[in-house]
């Protein structure tokens, strides 16, 4: 069968499928810690502000955080309990950012669930979106974008696609694999939802065919649903890229600079979509995710978890680490962070960690580029790499913006094939940064 | 707190196996089988010249970088690769000299004078060699090239060079003769097997891709009959003779040399092809591989400069536009 596919692409770790053979056949086990630290940053965008304090005593799914801004999002207690701070720590990013610990009671004593809005099938368009609003919903597959913003668009504009991600390209990650099995009809109903809400006639469910068993019963769900489909993609990376997702489903290109919705697509996980259908119909907010725990520890699984589980309590339920650890990627190898120790959260788009001993956890020297043009036959953009990194050496911004950087989309796969081992990826997303911050810096003035 | 403290850097957090060295390596075991064949051919001397080239290549790399006061690279086996490839396009009558003479000139004038691996603008080898050509042509040619299996049956060392043949290799030297190497070149160019060879070990190990080599041949070939006609034996015969072949698969894929997109490197490879149909057509050297690669060398910066891969969504209103139900 003819399995759609896009220029360029990588295939790490091919050897070892992936690394997805350590914990795709694990069923998402539910684990509740006994604290749970929730950053006020879960999404993108300005963070929510607090609005318990310590001593409180908070139900699961009640409000702890109150959305700031256009791009804002409510956030909502994970577990039953007590809060026992309310302070700055250091999470992933650059900076301290105010986190909710709740000490958990085990309960899981809920909150009022939200009003009945009707079903996937009845519920208002306008009524879905604010829903998803309230429920604190963002894309869960790593941008975190807030879903409701990506839902309110323009009145002279249409979505007549959604797509729905299961690509799961990423190394060693299952945890959307593990979803799309065990909530398939929760993430069709929730399709449904945002299809209605959009008035889309069309419905795409893209995931890859190193997943055959998730696709089968995908298709079987999707039956009977008009409009739905489910999309089978070649496995490479970064197929589940949204420019490329939305090329290989529907042919178009999002044109350059622009977004998804300026061809007629909206993209967003398959896990996001289970929970709209879990905040349409029962009312609940988004509080829990499926996360990937493996690499490196001695029972790899996927783990159910209240948003705001640290890592150690996975890493310890997990077994604790398999060896000596020398780097702890949050997400998968190719475009993760690594994470200087293990004290931070889980949060609402994190699809697991990657626990890497010695071997893997390789320091690279960066060596002279041989312009052999693997980069360049690589990109999925169809940038040329290797000049764009000869003006990000020179600290010349304007030739890395007239060489389209700008058009980069830091999957990576330019560093993972470069022989001489330079540092392109994160060259670019350096500069990217520089350009945009010296934009607004000049539009303030 | 943890007191765990893990590594921290950038992502991409896996990268392939391949390293400059490995590529450089794959290389040189391409160009064993022509070297094999060469000393099948000429004797146990095509075998000392190798080992003279490679041996001042890298040894110059080393001293220039250790002057310079410069991380040493001969590790890389780059400077090795060029050493090779000097030797394989020198005649088996090469005196030592020469070899170091030429060697000097790949890696002090043409490498690392200009920044060294990935800087340099033209093919190094092919440098050496077009200044050992220019300075003693007498040696570079002629009674140089004459290949012992051959004697008696062609009259080798009254023709000036191998390709001044012309008719009279068509009488004498069967296409078959062309193709195995029982003819009169240098080291390297005179089996098309070993070339061959050499070129699908590339491929297999995706060292280069087809399309520069293919293009070359297949282009010099129809500019040869554009130019001044034939039938299909004489393009067979103008793609099989001389240093196309070896220059085609070795000398044109240089990295450092040949356009980054897929474009320019056709444009790079017709260059090729047109040039060296036009020196040999029209010029007075019989010999045009080196110098056609060596143009195309100097106009690849401005192919990569221009001619640009298509950009993910560069296309004008597109918007809507769906080309695939």
């Amino acid at each position: 069968m003819f399995k759609r596919s896009f220029k360029g692409g990588v295939h790490p770790l091919s050897r070892t499928h992936e690394g997805k053979q350590l914990t795709r056949n694990k069923a998402s086990q539910v684990f509740s810690p006994e604290y749970v630290c929730i950053p006020m940053n879960l999404h993108l965008g300005a963070p929510s502000e607090p609005c318990v304090k310590k001593g409180d005593i908070v139900k699961l799914g009640q409000l702890i955080g109150t959305p700031v801004g256009f791009l804002g999002l409510p956030i909502h207690a994970s577990v039953s309990g007590e809060v026992v701070d309310v302070s700055e720590k250091q999470q992933l990013g650059p900076k301290k950012v105010m986190c909710v610990t709740i000490k958990n009671d085990g309960l899981d004593t809920p909150e009022e669930p939200m009003p009945a809005i009707g079903t996937c099938e009845t519920a208002e368009p306008k009524a879905i979106v604010e829903r998803i609003k309230q429920a604190g919903i963002c894309g869960m597959g790593g941008a975190a974008f807030p879903l409701h913003v990506k839902l309110t668009i323009q009145d002279e504009k249409h979505a007549d696609t959604i797509i729905l991600n299961g690509a799961e390209c990423e190394t060693h990650l299952t945890s959307d694999f593990r979803t799309i099995l065990e909530r398939t009809d929760d993430i069709v109903h929730g399709l449904v939802a945002i299809m209605r809400a959009m008035n889309s006639e069309r419905g795409i469910i893209a995931i890859e065919d190193n997943k055959p068993e998730a696709i089968e019963a995908m298709k079987k769900a999707a039956a009977g649903h008009a409009g739905v489909s489910v999309c089978e993609l070649k496995t490479k990376y970064p197929q589940g890229s949204e420019k490329q997702l939305i090329t290989v489903t529907t042919g178009r290109e999002v044109p350059r600079g622009k977004l998804p919705i300026d061809c007629g697509v909206i993209v967003t996980n398959v896990a996001t979509a289970a929970a709209v259908k879990s905040a349409i119909e029962d009312g609940l907010p988004l509080t829990h995710r499926v996360t990937t725990v493996t690499g490196r520890v001695k029972t790899p699984c996927n783990l159910l978890v209240p948003i705001g589980t640290v890592v150690k309590d996975m890493i310890e339920f997990a077994g604790g680490y398999d060896g000596e650890i020398a780097k702890l990627v949050a997400g998968g190898m190719m475009t993760g962070p690594a994470a200087p120790n293990d004290d931070f959260s889980v949060t609402k788009a994190m699809g697991g960690i990657v626990a890497l001993n010695k071997k893997e956890a390789i320091s690279y020297e960066e060596k002279p580029c041989i312009r052999c043009a693997r980069c360049v036959s690589v990109c999925p953009i169809g940038l040329n790499p290797a000049r764009i990194k000869q003006y990000c050496d020179a600290n010349d911004m304007a030739g890395a913006k007239e060489n389209n950087v700008m058009d980069c989309i830091v999957c990576g796969c330019c560093s993972f094939t470069c022989p001489a081992n330079r540092f392109l990826t994160a060259s670019f997303k350096n500069m990217k940064d520089r350009i945009t911050l010296a934009s607004r810096l000049g539009g303030k003035k | 707190m943890s007191d765990l403290n893990f590594n921290v850097s950038t992502a991409p957090h896996v990268r392939t196996n391949e390293t400059t060295t490995s590529i450089m390596r794959h290389v040189l075991i391409a160009l064993a089988p022509a070297l094999l064949a060469g000393t099948y051919f000429f004797g146990f001397r095509s075998l000392i010249i190798a080992a003279i080239c490679v041996a001042s290549c890298v040894l110059f790399e080393f001293l220039y970088e250790k002057i310079m006061k410069r991380p040493v690279t001969i590790g890389d086996l780059s400077a090795a690769v060029t050493g090779l490839l000097l030797a394989l396009t020198l005649p088996v009558t090469a005196p030592w000299w020469m070899c170091v003479i030429g060697s000097a000139v790949a890696i002090l004038l043409a490498k690392q004078l200009f920044g060294g691996i990935g800087d340099n603008f033209l093919n190094p080898a092919l440098t050496a060699r077009a200044v050992l050509l220019a300075s003693w042509p007498v040696r570079m040619s002629g009674a140089a090239f004459v290949n012992p299996s051959i004697l008696g049956r062609v009259d080798a060392v009254s023709t000036a060079t191998p390709l001044a043949y012309g008719a009279k290799l068509a009488e004498d030297t069967s296409m078959l003769d062309l193709f195995i190497g029982r003819i009169p070149g240098t080291i390297g160019e005179v089996c098309k097997i070993a070339i061959l060879l050499g070129f699908v070990y590339l491929l297999v190990t995706h060292v280069i891709s087809w399309h520069v080599p293919v293009i070359i041949v297949l282009s010099t070939g129809l500019f040869t009959w554009l130019f001044s006609g034939g039938g299909i034996e004489t393009q067979l015969i103008a793609m099989l003779q001389g240093g196309i072949l070896f220059g085609a698969v070795f000398m044109a894929t240089d990295y450092s040399t040949c356009p980054m997109t897929a474009m320019g490197q056709v444009i790079f490879a017709l260059g090729i092809g047109l040039l060296t149909a036009v020196i040999r057509c029209f010029a007075g050297y019989p010999e045009g591989v080196t110098y056609a690669i060596l143009f195309m060398n100097i106009v690849t910066p401005l192919l990569d400069k221009y001619i640009k891969p298509g950009i993910y969504g560069d296309t004008k209103d597109k918007k809507g536009g769906e080309k695939v139900a």
